[in-house]
């Protein structure tokens, strides 16, 4: 017999805290950078079709829009790699007090935007 | 598959308003889930008004005081009232918890009350369990022992009896299971923290004699590995246990094993 009554709500009441947004953005920064190298791929690629295709690559990088992109994408990778770490080291067993999870999930997100703010400082230098 | 949204006949709609008939001054309002099974209605939200000056000071408290005094249809589970028996667990706030351990003084704002999140419901704040019920079954939790002498006790070390401290406490109220995002998406398949915290719970048991058996059960990639260390299960668990711990130890016991 299938069983008509309701669901109760879920995802819509559930309170968010720092351990399940750390979570669900390192899933959605993982879809991201799949994304972001495939798009580095095309680009690297384009060096093939000569210098005309690379140029107007350049150029839609260098626009406002394109430099947005580059931040946010050296922002989603930046957070992968901090929470990634974090990851591993839960599943080593540690860190898993409450407290902890908290401090952890605040120096990801924390982390990653000072690791942004430095490639980006470290690439302006070298350009 | 993953569903954000509720069904169609889940949508919660805008309830009764139970204005204070007492005239107090110092007035908070409950909102509180509402399912009428008689009737074939969508669920709603009704507001009561409560008399806070003559409530004490749990969410229980307030729940038996809109029962007793405003409206005595409303329905929830509850028994000992002291957090052992597990039966007011619901999600307050936002977040799950014990009812009867959970002072309202920690809720700013309005209390929301809602029933355990994505159950069935049976009726107002009673979710169906039964297939929690039916999953702690299948990890059969109890002793199970190759020895054949029954007339004495099986000792067990100081040190080994230690080892099931922040397991043993677990009272099954789903506190923690029904707040896991990857216990909604795939509920059927995937143990949930407060089964798999059990599961543990015999296997690091040195009384027990069937360690292997009992970790290769739960070693099916959905039984165990859908845990993405969301930390919703820790954060909501009303007795301070760690089912996140645990499962990150099945997982290392898995691999090194």
């Amino acid at each position: 017999m299938e069983n008509n009554n309701p669901l109760s709500p879920h995802i819509q009441i559930y309170r968010w805290h720092i351990s399940s947004l750390v979570s669900i953005s390192h899933r959605i920064t993982g879809i991201l950078n799949i994304v972001a190298i495939t798009v580095i791929c095309f680009w690297i690629a384009s060096l093939l079709l000569g210098e005309n295709s690379y140029e107007l690559t350049n150029i839609f990088l260098k626009s406002i829009f394109g430099k947005f992109i580059i931040i946010g994408l050296t922002w989603s990778f930046s957070f992968q790699i901090l929470s990634e770490i974090r990851h591993l080291i839960m599943d080593l067993g540690y860190g898993f007090e409450l407290r902890t999870t908290k401090i952890t999930g605040l120096i990801v997100i924390i982390g990653s935007f000072i690791m942004t703010v430095f490639i980006y400082l470290m690439g302006k230098q070298f350009i | 598959m993953v569903q954000i949204n509720l069904p169609k006949n889940s949508k919660v709609q805008k309830g009764n308003y139970y204005q204070d008939k007492t005239g107090s001054k110092n007035i908070r309002k409950a909102n509180v889930y509402r399912w009428d099974p008689s009737n074939g209605e969508n669920p709603r939200v009704d507001t009561y008004e409560v008399d806070m000056d003559n409530c004490p000071s749990k969410v229980l408290d307030i729940l038996n005081k809109i029962k007793n005094e405003i409206d005595p249809s409303l329905a929830y589970r509850r028994s000992c009232a002291h957090g052992v028996c597990g039966s007011c667990a619901m999600n307050m706030d936002g977040k799950n918890g014990l009812a009867c351990t959970k002072p309202h003084s920690e809720i700013e704002g309005d209390i929301n009350i809602y029933p355990l999140p994505h159950l069935k419901v049976k009726k107002d704040l009673i979710g169906d369990l039964s297939g929690l019920y039916k999953q702690y079954e299948s990890i059969e939790p109890w002793l199970k022992t190759n020895t054949k002498v029954e007339t004495t006790e099986i000792i067990q070390s100081k040190k080994d009896r230690k080892k099931l401290d922040g397991a043993y406490e677990c009272i099954m109220c789903a506190c923690c299971s029904t707040s896991c995002p990857s216990y909604w998406w795939n509920g059927d398949k995937y143990l949930g923290p407060a089964v798999l915290l059990q599961a543990y719970r015999w296997i690091v048991d040195s009384r027990d004699d069937e360690k292997k058996e009992r970790l290769k059960k739960v070693a099916d990639e959905l039984k165990l590995y859908r845990c993405h260390t969301i930390m919703n299960c820790t954060n909501a668990c009303p007795k301070g246990l760690n089912p996140a711990k645990a499962i990150a130890e099945l997982k290392k016991m898995l691999a090194t094993s």
